[in-house]
């Protein structure tokens, strides 16, 4: 487990987002890293039941399971700004079971496929983020494995991330902000997956609704 | 009570000398007479005589005096009461013999009961029994010792009632009787081969059983036990045959595997094929006519079967090892570490190094690979040996192997100079599918599991060894080393390595000697005279002095096959030998 970033690549003037991620894997392989499969985060969002609400004034809470291929056993379960389980896989079932508290918004499923690459100490993974059947954006995912403090690593991460990304690199995640060389967690993966698809889910809504 | 209160008879009975005094008028009262007789009748023999002395007059028997009726009732009554007296000793012998008989039927019949009950405990010594309804149910299979196999592996014990009691119990008679399942009956073996690979995909499938003897049972044990032990062996042929099926069709390999009906084929080496096959004989009569014709079991790898069963209750052994051992009930089976993969968020290669990497499969054609190449190793070296008798090759197997490593010391010595050159030691340590080879000079060289390699290999150390001799013998013989060299790069090249050559000069310098040894072209070896000993040298003006016509002059080559010596190295010193003037 090393220090990961996730970052969204916005999609090229006039093309789709199978083109651009053509694009991006085709400048990874001319850069020598290797294929080694697929991936796949996906993510589920729970909202807590009314019937379970005290006030009538709090919101309700919104919780997200997400799973990782990389990490096939377990299973994540995060609230926005707070702690982050990570559990066996069991805990989806255990989720059935806590329908009566936990709902499940169906429509809100969104996931990110796409094929892993390897270079040297760099894993790198570029995925189609999609929601139902149309695909919304584009992850990109950056692993540097010897690193587990994120800070010591930001730079080669940035300059990595240059060299195939170019102008699209992202800025230091809010992520790294926080940690002051504490040990990079899975949990801290989830956590800017989570927020990325939350970007995406309301750059879409927005783009919908300036259209209309 | 005081002596009035007993009756005058008992009184009389007592004291037979007071019957004497007549107690009343007629002589001889009935009464006491009667008493008297039986006290005088009475089983001490001196008795009577005593009291008939005392008594003095009357006599204990005899015919009485007196009157014709009481010469008749004495008799009579004697006889009546001897009869009667008998009468109850008789009937208390035949209640006696008949109590005893009852019992001893009944401790029969007993007997009976208690062997079938004793023989169930015997039986539940040896095997987990259990009790449902109204049958008695065991358990032959390896669930307990942790095998996950799906065989139920039940076994009824039912009570043997077809015997006649009338008739004599015959010897091998048991009151229990086990009853297994249909599909355990008669006996089986794993069968591992190695053969030449078959020309003919068709040929597959048709194993060449042949019927094993059944393990010798103990000669105490009773029929059951060695019928429940032939049918758990059944049992665990068919679990690794099946693990062994199971992971030939699942793990990807280069080469695939064949399963065809109760055979696995697998390639180990190129040309070569392993089968494993589960040959299962049941017992009726049918298949043994088929098999009564010997089957040569000389390519079977008992070795191999033995290790398979070892591996897979290793197998066994780990579902209840303490990694695994106690689990919660909610939990699979699996190693502790692998319930921490959720909640630690274990990845890929985390996951794979808990997990056993090498399935039974795998680790049988290891070791199949392993003792074919060791075999072949073996072989080539024999051959060699036994083909060429100078220099000879020596080879000493270490005794304690591994299943996947193996090594052997190999020496190539010239018969009666083995202290003089051992310059040429090989350590073999023959692998899976390599064959490192460690030289005396230090150097690595790694063979491929071809046989021509080791072969050609050991061919150029001889033809290098032959040189090496030389080098020692002239040390050992006062001669001085001109030159030498493992590789010279001149002459025919060799097909097989390279040719060494040396030259060596005479102590006094006068003679010198140059062999040239390849693998292929053999042995050359020429001398150098001094120039005042060759006569056909042409005269010239360059050498003025007489003294440089005493340097070594031409080389002429000696015919080798011609010299004297057994082998090369006593050539060689009486070339020596002669070559040295005293």
């Amino acid at each position: 487990m090393g220090v990961t970033c996730v970052s969204q690549m916005p999609v090229a003037e006039g093309k789709s987002v199978q083109q651009t991620v053509e694009i991006l894997t085709r400048k990874l392989e001319l850069l020598g890293a290797e294929k080694q499969g697929t991936f796949c985060v996906d993510c589920e969002t729970y909202h807590t039941a009314a019937s379970t609400m005290g006030n009538q004034g709090q919101a309700g809470k919104l919780m997200y399971v997400m799973h990782n291929s990389e990490y096939p056993l377990s299973c994540f379960a995060l609230f926005e700004n707070g702690p982050c389980l990570i559990a066996d896989a069991n805990f989806d079932v255990l989720m059935v079971k806590l329908k009566g508290f936990f709902q499940n918004a169906k429509a809100n499923k969104i996931e990110s496929r796409g094929t892993r690459y390897q270079y040297c100490d760099f894993l790198v993974k570029v995925g189609t983020v999609t929601m139902g059947p149309s695909a919304r954006g584009i992850s990109v995912e950056v692993e540097y494995c010897p690193c587990v403090v994120a800070n010591d690593c930001w730079n080669l991460l940035m300059e990595f991330m240059q060299s195939f990304m170019g102008s699209h690199t992202p800025g230091i995640p809010s992520m790294f902000g926080n940690k002051h060389d504490s040990i990079y967690s899975p949990g801290d993966t989830m956590a800017q997956y989570m927020e990325l698809f939350n970007k995406i889910r309301k750059q879409q809504q927005v783009s919908v609704a300036g259209i209309r | 009570g005081s002596a009035s209160s007993r009756p005058a008879r008992s009184r009389c009975r007592r004291w037979g000398w007071t019957a004497a005094r007549p107690t009343c008028s007629r002589s001889p009262c009935p009464r006491t007479w009667r008493a008297w007789r039986s006290a005088s009748t009475s089983a001490r023999a001196p008795a009577p005589r005593r009291t008939s002395r005392r008594l003095g007059r009357r006599p204990a028997t005899g015919p009485r005096p007196g009157t014709p009726r009481t010469r008749r009732n004495p008799q009579t009554l004697q006889l009546i009461s001897k009869k009667k007296s008998l009468a109850g000793a008789a009937q208390i012998l035949l209640k006696g013999a008949e109590r005893l008989s009852k019992s001893v039927a009944e401790n029969q019949e007993n007997k009976r009961q208690r062997d079938f009950n004793s023989e169930l405990l015997r039986l539940r010594q040896h095997w987990k029994l259990r009790k449902v309804g109204d049958k008695i149910l065991g358990d032959l299979s390896y669930r307990s010792a942790g095998s996950l196999f799906p065989h139920h592996g039940t076994f009824e014990v039912i009570k043997n009632t077809d015997i006649d009691l009338d008739k004599k119990i015959p010897e091998d008679y048991c009151p229990l009787d086990v009853q297994i399942p249909s599909d355990l009956e008669g006996s089986a073996y794993i069968k591992v081969s190695i053969q030449k690979q078959a020309p003919d995909i068709g040929d597959l499938g048709t194993v060449n059983l042949f019927k094993r003897p059944l393990p010798k049972s103990k000669p105490g044990a009773p029929h059951w036990q060695t019928k429940l032990e032939a049918a758990q062996n059944v049992l665990l042929c068919k679990e690794i045959f099946a693990q062994l099926s199971r992971e030939a069709v699942q793990i990807k390999s280069q080469i695939p595997h064949i399963v065809v009906k109760n055979q696995i084929i697998s390639q180990p080496f190129p040309g070569l094929q392993l089968s494993i096959s589960l040959c299962h004989s049941s017992n009726d009569k049918k298949s043994q006519k088929a098999a009564s014709e010997k089957q040569s079991p000389e390519d079977h790898l008992y070795v191999l079967e033995h290790n398979l069963h070892q591996l897979i209750r290793e197998f066994h052994k780990q579902t209840l090892s303490s990694t695994m051992m106690p689990h919660p009930a909610s939990a699979p089976f699996g190693h502790k570490r692998m319930r921490m993969a959720g909640p630690q968020a274990f990845d890929k290669n985390d996951i794979s190094s808990l997990q056993p990497n090498e399935g039974l499969l795998e680790k049988i054609i290891k070791q199949a690979k392993h003792i074919f190449l060791r075999r072949r190793t073996a072989r080539t070296i024999d051959s060699l040996a036994s083909r060429i008798e100078d220099p000879q090759i020596q080879a000493h197997w270490s005794n304690i192997n591994d299943v996947y490593e193996s090594s052997v010391k190999v020496l190539i010595t010239s018969q009666g100079y083995e202290q003089i050159c051992k310059s040429i030691q090989l350590q073999l340590n023959i692998g899976v599918e390599q064959i490192r080879v460690v030289h005396r000079d230090g150097r690595v060289i790694t063979l491929s599991h071809q046989e021509q390699e080791l072969q050609d290999f050991l061919l150029s150390q001889m033809s290098q060894h032959q040189v090496h001799a030389v080098q020692q013998l002239a040390k050992v013989m006062g001669w001085h080393v001109l030159s030498f060299s493992n590789h010279v790069g001149l002459g025919p090249v060799e097909s097989i390595g390279n040719a060494s050559a040396i030259t060596v000069a005479s102590p006094g310098g006068d003679y010198a000697i140059s062999v040239r040894n390849g693998p292929e072209s053999g042995s050359k070896v020429m001398v150098q005279f001094p120039r005042c000993q060759c006569k056909d040298l042409p005269k010239s003006d360059v050498l003025q002095d007489s003294k440089w016509n005493h340097l070594r002059g031409p080389f002429r080559e000696v015919q080798w096959n011609k010299m004297e010596g057994r082998n090369f190295v006593y050539k060689l010193e009486l070339l020596m030998a002669a070559l040295t003037p005293c």
